[in-house]
């Protein structure tokens, strides 16, 4: 099925027909810092061209400017002008690849191909870089296979924890057949595409998802929780988070934003399970009783509420407990267990320990930072 | 024996020297680009002393570094998800460095024992050396972000000025990227052809940036550029603005590698500008 053009939709230009699709998928930017952007294998940043296909929806999903029964403009481009912008971006060095998303056309099917037919048609053309496709809730398996030949990276938004909170926001879906068999299938042919491509062959990156934070009131605990599930179930590596916004015109119109700090706080976290090794429960204590966290350092707010864990002496302490230490990340880390015996702090500060959060936590030679609790005890 | 080294400074040069240093800990150490150069300081300095010269044949790298660290010099170090590069590209890198010396870069390497050791950053020199090895892979990702080529005379062109010697480095990166096309990298007098032989050159070599005529005179805004205005303002949300994050991403120190990127920047520095016509309809 293909979508109808309205009257309207004639009339526009391309540049604001894009200007319309780019701006649909603002409200899913990450961090809002930049343009859409993407790490290469080798570490740069790169950034990519991120546009809806079209912001056509058959979808009722509560939160989303792009609705069915909201009154939008709807536009839509067409695989092939998506290709023409794609290359002259790509031709400027303005981005390095692609991230493609859409509204419902009809049917996750339709959409599907739709946007594999964008892919297919740039990898046709010799388009060597990077392609991440958002797809819908119940794409079929063949299309998620077909996808996985030409795109580095895909994958369905879980936007919520469980199914009961899922049917709220997006009445239209099913969370366990439409989102979390997708995200099984996107981790066998993860596994499946790296094996055949091996090294050399495209790069296909790991398991991802979305979630909206604060469209409904879900505590931090249990976001958490359900990203811990989700990397041991589905491999999944880097969710991504999705502070909510009040849209016009929309049923959650009049409700509050989620404040930027509570995003910002939660990718924190995820990369404390990503790369410290830590587990969900690990982080129970830092929560409020009503489970949501407090704008502060989570891992400042972990090792406060651990005091005898600390301070740890340098020279001697494992991997594990040098990230567990504020200002110490898994670089400096692993410099510093190459580079010991410390002696003073400053050749701490050489391998990028930032001092200043590090101190009251850390021993280097039997001398520490002394605290008040400590003060006391001596005292009395 | 009191002897000196004369090396060439490539990365074959460098592990010769840094072996045979290893031998003579007592030996001078001397570099050039070339036994020409070499000859030219050691009559210079009017020493007399054995002087043994290395790097200036062709040798297998690989087995070089092997012989300098073991087996497994070619282990990728890593610091958690960063990957850091083998010991080819370390030296390769270092030596890049507008403050390189080489001969520095020698004697670290000869009292590593071990490639891990050269990442760890122990000894004042590895730490030094380390830097510039980040210092220089970072102008070179900052390139491949920030630099914006565009077509001059059916060539992709690249006016750039790095501040350490990545330009070939950068020309090659832009090659791959753009397979079909020639691409053209140009700083001060020079230009490094990529893809040349689709305009009957070598596939890749250095030219004098004369051979691609006055760049000044090429319309430097186009479509594109108008197009990417129009992507890049439809992207933000003051509201939502993380703009610490934002100058992370676009450092001012890069923001000069091209007029596009300097627009960009200046965006994060100052918020889009709403003084166009429509606004001033729709307020």
């Amino acid at each position: 099925m293909n979508y109808v053009k309205t009257p309207g939709e004639a009339h526009k230009t391309l540049t604001e027909r894009m200007h319309y699709l780019a701006s649909g998928t603002k409200y899913d930017s990450c961090n809002q810092s930049a343009v859409c952007h993407a790490f290469a294998p080798d570490g740069r940043c790169i950034q990519l061209y991120k546009t809806l296909l079209t912001n056509y929806c058959s979808g009722e999903c509560t939160y989303c400017p792009n609705r069915c029964a909201r009154d939008t403009p709807r536009v839509s481009l067409s695989p092939d002008e998506i290709v023409k912008i794609v290359w002259s971006f790509y031709r400027r060095n303005a981005v390095e690849g692609l991230f493609l998303s859409s509204g419902v056309i009809g049917d996750a099917e339709n959409t599907s191909e739709k946007q594999l037919e964008v892919a297919r048609k740039l990898r046709a053309q010799g388009f060597q870089g990077y392609i991440h496709m958002r797809l819908m809730p119940g794409t079929p398996k063949y299309l998620l296979e077909e996808i996985a030949d030409v795109a580095n990276k895909f994958g369905v938004n879980a936007e919520t924890i469980n199914s009961i909170d899922y049917s709220e926001v997006c009445p239209n879906f099913d969370y366990n057949k439409d989102v979390l068999q997708r995200l099984k299938w996107t981790k066998e042919l993860i596994i499946e595409k790296r094996k055949e491509a091996g090294y050399g062959g495209h790069v296909i990156g790991s398991n991802d998802t979305q979630f909206i934070v604060g469209a409904i009131v879900e505590p931090d605990r249990d976001i958490i929780q359900t990203v811990g599930k989700f990397m041991d179930k589905y491999d999944l590596r880097r969710p991504y988070f999705m502070s909510f916004d009040p849209v016009p015109e929309t049923p959650l119109e009049h409700n509050d934003p989620s404040p930027q700090w509570r995003e910002v706080r939660l990718y924190q976290i995820s990369y404390l399970l990503k790369d410290y090794g830590l587990k969900a429960k690990d982080l129970d204590e830092i929560y409020t009783d009503t489970g949501f966290l407090k704008d502060q350092d989570p891992k400042v707010l972990l090792a406060q509420c651990n005091p005898e864990m600390f301070p740890i002496d340098i020279n001697n302490a494992s991997l594990q407990e040098l990230l567990l230490v504020p200002g110490i990340g898994p670089v400096s880390a692993s410099r510093i267990i190459q580079a010991r015996p410390f002696n003073c702090e400053q050749d701490l500060a050489r391998m990028g320990v930032s001092i200043t959060r590090a101190r009251p936590y850390i021993k280097i030679k039997g001398r520490y930072q002394t605290n008040l609790s400590v003060f006391m005890e001596v005292c009395s | 024996m009191f002897l000196i080294i004369g090396f060439r400074t490539n990365v074959e040069g460098v592990l010769l020297a840094c072996l045979k240093l290893r031998q003579l800990p007592d030996a001078h150490l001397v570099y050039a680009k070339d036994l020409e150069e070499l000859r030219r300081k050691i009559d210079f300095a009017g020493v007399k002393r054995d002087l043994e010269h290395v790097g200036f044949e062709p040798v297998a790298i690989a087995h070089l570094a092997e012989k300098a660290f073991g087996k497994h010099w070619y282990h990728h170090v890593n610091h958690s998800c960063r990957k850091e590069p083998d010991l080819i590209h370390y030296i390769d890198l270092v030596l890049r460095h507008a403050k390189c010396e080489p001969s520095e870069l020698v004697r670290n390497l000869s009292s590593s024992e071990s490639v891990t050791s050269l990442y760890s950053g122990k000894t004042q020199l590895q730490r030094k050396c380390y830097r510039y090895m980040r210092e220089v892979r970072l102008s070179y990702h900052r390139l491949c972000m920030f630099a914006r080529p565009s077509f001059v005379r059916g060539i992709l062109t690249a006016e750039i000025k790095p501040e350490h010697r990545v330009e070939d480095m950068f020309c090659r990166w832009l090659a791959k990227k753009n397979p079909d096309l020639p691409v053209a990298v140009v700083h001060g007098d020079k230009a490094w052809i990529g893809n040349g032989n689709f305009i009957g050159l070598d596939r890749f070599m250095v030219v004098t940036s004369s051979f691609l005529g006055d760049l000044t005179t090429v319309k430097k805004s186009d479509d594109v550029e108008d197009l990417w205005d129009v992507y890049y303002d439809s992207q933000m949300i003051d509201s939502r603005r993380n703009k610490k994050q934002a100058k992370k991403f676009q450092p001012w120190s890069a923001s000069s590698a091209s007029g596009m990127s300097m627009k960009d920047r200046y965006k994060v520095e100052r918020g889009i500008s709403p003084c166009k016509l429509g606004d001033f309809f729709e307020m």
